[in-house]
């Protein structure tokens, strides 16, 4: 009697560990070839946007963790003096702050199942740095999950002042977005 | 008579302190750029482009012309040869002429310049950032042009008035437009900086990292090394990837082009790419180092 009891308490425990939690290895996905879109045009300038094809990224869809780090130099502008001046010390100063890191934690990963076809509708709560400044951050996404693949897409909004990034001429003159567009994609 | 001959003394007056003013207003700041004071005469000395490129960044995107600053030189020298003839009632008109519309034209260059650089967040109003100087150097300079010895000539006067800022606005204009419509040079049309294998590249950054990044970012290289990784992402880019033992790997981002000519690439793969290297950063998330490159293209391929 007290075998069975065990032995069903095993078979059950381990029922419960495997429908609630992925084995760590599987549950944590990274990549080093996620997308980022930085995008602050405006009517008057359709310029200021660039994409940074090499950031690296990391969910854990046990925990909800997400992680994405993105250099700050490898964002590529179609005008090569744009992008020097998104690197210089007046905007990003990418010398002294070389990287945009992104961390959080999707408030309704319970609900994605990574081992099953679907489109998962996610939100996420975190905190974006940039230049040093660290502020909370809330993003978006679609979370598709076909064939084993797992694609992420996901739309957030900054405020450059938040960063310390104001006062500059061209965003006075609307000709770069107060608050730019970030569109982050990822295959995992 | 009399009258009129007391005229053309106070006008010949004005015209002498005018040129004098100018004389010395040239070797005074006529613009503040944050804590640099910049002077008339940092123009032509060269030292106006170098406060711009090594402070803001913003150098002369056409040193081959460079030499056409020393022009500027006439300003003082012309000034001086003014006041020296209107102080003996001698014909200015052209050293007065060329003085006015050489000062005019620089006044423009700086105000022009000034306003690019409130635009990499330099100050807010250039009209605050010009000093008295630089206002001061229009006003005689338009004076020498109107009070040029003798008188009369005015629709010649009124060109020479114009003719310094229209030419200097038009050239600006012209390079402005051109600068911000430019695009990269195709990256295997660009001049390669540096040839290395992905393994030394991978060693130079593992044994000094600030060096390293020193020495390579912002520059075009040619790597080549076994493919360790390749990952094509939804929109038909990919990225090839090398790595060692170290904790260090390269990640390039080819262009989107290149899809044809990468589809086949596979791991083991020997490969020759040419990117520009963006430098390291640490990766918290990897506990690794990547190199990253963007604009990367095939160099050459051979497949194991």
């Amino acid at each position: 009697m007290k075998k069975t009891s065990l032995v069903l308490a095993l078979i059950f425990a381990t029922v419960v560990v495997f429908a609630q939690n992925l084995p760590a290895a599987q549950a944590r996905k990274t990549t080093t070839s996620a997308t980022v879109a930085f995008d602050a045009t405006t009517p008057k300038d359709n310029l200021p946007k660039a994409e940074n094809k090499t950031v690296i990224g990391s969910i854990d869809f046990t925990t909800g963790d997400v992680a994405f780090e993105a250099s700050v130099k490898n964002f590529n502008f179609t005008n090569p003096k744009m992008q020097e001046h998104f690197n210089g010390t007046n905007w990003m100063n990418s010398d002294q702050f070389p990287k945009f890191t992104y961390t959080g934690k999707i408030d309704n990963v319970k609900k994605i199942k990574i081992q099953k076809d679907g489109v998962y509708k996610a939100k996420v709560i975190g905190t974006m740095t940039i230049k040093g400044v660290s502020k909370p951050c809330e993003a978006n996404g679609t979370i598709t999950v076909a064939g084993g693949k797992i694609s992420v897409v996901a739309n957030l909004k900054i405020k450059l002042e938040d960063y310390g990034i104001s006062g500059q001429q061209p965003i006075e003159a609307g000709k770069v977005a107060k608050e730019p567009m970030i569109t982050v994609s990822a295959q995992f | 008579m009399g009258n009129n001959t007391a005229q053309i003394q106070k006008a010949s007056w004005l015209h002498v302190f005018f040129a004098a003013g100018m004389a010395i207003a040239f070797f005074l700041p006529w613009v503040v750029w944050k804590d640099s004071l910049v002077n008339g005469y940092y123009m032509p000395s060269g030292k106006f482009f170098h406060i711009a490129e090594s402070k803001f960044n913003l150098g002369n995107l056409y040193p081959q012309i460079e030499f056409t600053f020393y022009a500027f030189w006439l300003i003082p020298v012309l000034a001086i040869v003014t006041a020296l003839l209107g102080w003996q009632k001698k014909k200015t008109i052209w050293p007065a002429f060329i003085t006015g519309a050489l000062t005019l034209s620089l006044v423009t260059v700086f105000s022009l310049f000034t306003k690019t650089l409130i635009g990499l967040g330099v100050g807010n109003n250039a009209f605050q950032m010009l000093k008295l100087p630089a206002y001061l150097s229009a006003l005689f300079a338009a004076g020498l042009i109107l009070t040029a010895l003798p008188a009369g000539k005015w629709f010649l006067r009124l060109a020479f008035l114009i003719a310094g800022p229209l030419f200097a606005f038009s050239g600006f204009m012209i390079i402005n437009k051109k600068v911000w419509s430019e695009t990269h040079t195709p990256t295997d049309k660009e001049k390669t900086d540096y040839t290395v294998t992905a393994a030394d590249l991978i060693l130079e950054f593992a044994a000094n990292d600030t060096a390293a990044n020193t020495k390579y970012r912002e520059k075009i290289l040619v790597v080549t090394g076994n493919v360790a990784q390749v990952e094509t992402q939804a929109d038909s880019t990919i990225n090839i990837k090398f790595v060692d033992t170290s904790k260090h790997f390269i990640n390039l981002s080819l262009d989107k082009q290149e899809y044809a000519n990468a589809k086949e690439i596979k791991p083991g793969d020997q490969l020759s790419v040419k990117g520009s290297c963006s430098g390291s950063t640490y990766s918290m998330i990897l506990d690794s180092t990547p190199i990253e490159f963007k604009r990367s293209t095939i160099n050459k391929t051979k497949q194991q």
